[in-house]
């Protein structure tokens, strides 16, 4: 299958860009690892006032779900970079005019940065390790949690593929990237517990898809599978991504023709 | 030979409404060096992006190897390698790795890649440098990389767009030779586009002149010069305006001539045998006591040719700006 040995080697290509270019992989943690250390240590006397975070929960264990998200839509806005880049250095007119499958140029895109968010997550879940908070569900809770960071990561992705494709400018996507980001994140349930939140917030955050996902890692942390919460959390992220990756398909569409 | 490329009638309207490509029609035959010459905004490139599947034409028929350009695109994707104006290499791949990736796509197993890869990195020079990034390399280096990207899967026609545009004389010239020998040896046809008046003369076998979409001229480039039927010789004098009517007079008496203009060094004369007739008139002034500062003859130049059909020359700037990067530098 053509398609699947090209995706292979798109995906191969963005993975060496990214190991040869450590500067980027720095970047993109650098936040959430600011966020990790130095963010949760300002709110570590949250757990002090009963009934704020959950009984036996510090503030850490409590917001890694939330600064794993906040690392997904990071490498994910860096997505629609890349495909900015292919079409200004001419790169992707050279793929097209080989026989190679269409569909792989997304797809391995798509699978690159899957691979890189999971890397991420890994690194982060390491540190937060270090600094004491673990995952509970052990090495199939990590595999899940992994997997739902990395399917939110490509509904993201689509995001910023869309947004590049369109505005094929590198600037525009990380604008617009910034301006959906920190809303989303700051309007969820990700860095502080929903009942702390004003009412308006947490109705905003019933229809956040953030917080749905951020829900879905904080219990595989915490609590367990409670699958209650992780099944509908990757249908929501599951609606998210047919939208966001529609429009890059559409967008792909325009720009191949 | 038989025809390996057919083009009638294409036509080429941007939404816009400019007429990009403008009713052109030609053929290449097999194992030809055939080019364009034309100047920037010609419609070279939009003709190149038509003929390898990029751009969807608004009219008339292309046929490349047999096949229909729009109904068997994949068919021809096959069999062309393609140059593009922007060097296309992977700044984070190395140069093996670049030509490589090529080979994947299409579709050649890797035996066959790596002794390919090994072949071409010495056709244009680079086994020194194959383990770099092409990061690394200079402007040459990257053309001749991206040369070879194209070449990987043996196409039977190899389609440049500008192939020396920006290029230092040097690395130019290096580009050429690796051209004729994949011409002659590999028995690729080649369709090159360019806006070098010496580059389409040095290689092009035959070339078609285009020009706002049109093709104005076609044959070899010395069947377009002949075409011109005339030499010209430059004159400069060392008192231009007090001896210029004078000088014009006693010139237009030799035989032969046949137009005297004025020109940026004084007079140009355009004559049959121009050679014979610089000794008439270096005579003729010299007795008339006009005194000659220099005399220059030339045959007709393909500028010339672009001349006589549009009424102006090819104005090309040598000195070509790398195309501007994005701000904010290196992107991922």
């Amino acid at each position: 299958m053509t398609l699947l040995s090209d995706t292979r080697y798109v995906f191969i290509r963005y993975i060496r860009k990214l190991v040869r270019t450590p500067i980027l992989l720095f970047f993109s943690l650098f936040q959430p690892i600011l966020f990790l250390v130095l963010f949760t240590q300002l709110l570590t006397r949250l757990g002090n006032f009963p009934g704020i975070l959950p009984p036996g929960v510090g503030y850490l264990e409590f917001a890694t779900a939330g600064i794993l998200m906040q690392n997904a839509f990071g490498s994910a806005l860096q997505s629609g970079n890349s495909i900015v880049a292919d079409i200004d250095s001419g790169f992707l007119q050279k793929m097209l005019v080989t026989p190679m499958s269409r569909p792989a140029i997304l797809l391995g895109r798509l699978t690159s940065d899957a691979f890189r968010v999971v890397i991420q997550t890994a690194i982060i879940l390491g540190l937060a390790y270090a600094l004491g908070a673990f995952v509970t569900t052990g090495v199939i809770g990590i595999l899940l949690i992994f997997f739902t960071i990395a399917f939110f990561g490509l509904a993201w992705s689509g995001i910023s593929l869309a947004l590049g494709m369109k505005t094929r400018s590198a600037e525009t996507v990380f604008a617009i990237g910034g301006v959906i980001t920190f809303p989303l994140l700051f309007l969820s349930s990700a860095l502080f517990p929903i009942s702390f939140l004003p009412d308006w917030v947490q109705t905003v955050s019933k229809f956040n898809p953030v917080s749905y996902a951020v829900d879905a890692c904080r219990v595989l942390m915490i609590n367990g599978f409670d699958w209650g919460t992780i099944l509908p959390a990757w249908g929501v992220i599951g609606l998210v991504a047919i939208i966001t990756l529609s429009a890059t398909l559409y967008q792909f569409r325009k720009v191949v023709s | 030979m038989s025809d390996i490329i057919t083009v009638k009638n294409l036509v080429e309207v941007y939404s816009d409404g400019t007429k990009a490509v403008d009713d052109i029609s030609f053929k290449v035959s097999e194992g030809e060096f055939f080019g364009f010459l034309g100047p920037n905004g010609a419609g070279k490139s939009t003709t190149i992006k038509i003929l390898t599947t990029l751009l969807r034409k608004t009219s008339g028929t292309v046929n490349i190897a047999g096949y229909d350009v729009e109904k068997q695109a994949a068919a021809i994707r096959k069999i062309i390698g393609v140059q593009s104006q922007e060097t296309t290499v992977d700044g984070d791949l190395t140069g093996r790795e670049n030509i490589t990736l090529q080979g994947h796509f299409h579709q050649m197993n890797g035996d066959e890649i790596k002794k390919r890869v090994n072949e071409l990195l010495v056709l244009v020079g680079l086994e020194s440098a194959a383990e770099k990034r092409a990061r690394n390399f200079s402007g040459g280096m990257k053309k001749r990389l991206d040369l070879a990207t194209a070449l990987i899967h043996k196409p039977k026609i190899l389609f440049l767009d500008e192939p020396t545009t920006g290029l230092d004389p040097q690395s130019r010239s290096a580009i050429w030779s690796y051209l004729e020998k994949i011409n002659k040896e590999e028995g690729i046809t080649i369709f090159l586009t360019t806006q070098y008046l010496e580059e389409a003369d040095k290689l092009c076998k035959r070339l078609s002149i285009i020009d706002v979409g049109k093709i104005v001229a076609s044959g070899s480039p010395k069947e377009l010069k002949q075409e011109i039927g005339a030499d010209s010789i430059r004159i400069s004098l060392a008192n231009c305006e007090k001896d210029k009517e004078k000088a014009k007079e006693l010139i237009r008496s030799l035989t032969d001539v046949n137009q005297i203009l004025d020109s940026e060094e004084c007079l140009t004369v355009y004559a049959k045998n121009a050679g014979l007739l610089i000794a008439d008139i270096v005579r003729a002034l010299d007795i008339s006591g006009i005194q000659l500062e220099s005399v220059t003859f030339s045959s007709p130049s393909l500028d010339d040719v672009f001349m006589k059909h549009t009424g102006k020359r090819i104005r090309t700037e040598e000195l070509v700006k790398a195309p501007s990067r994005m701000f904010g530098g290196r992107r991922f």
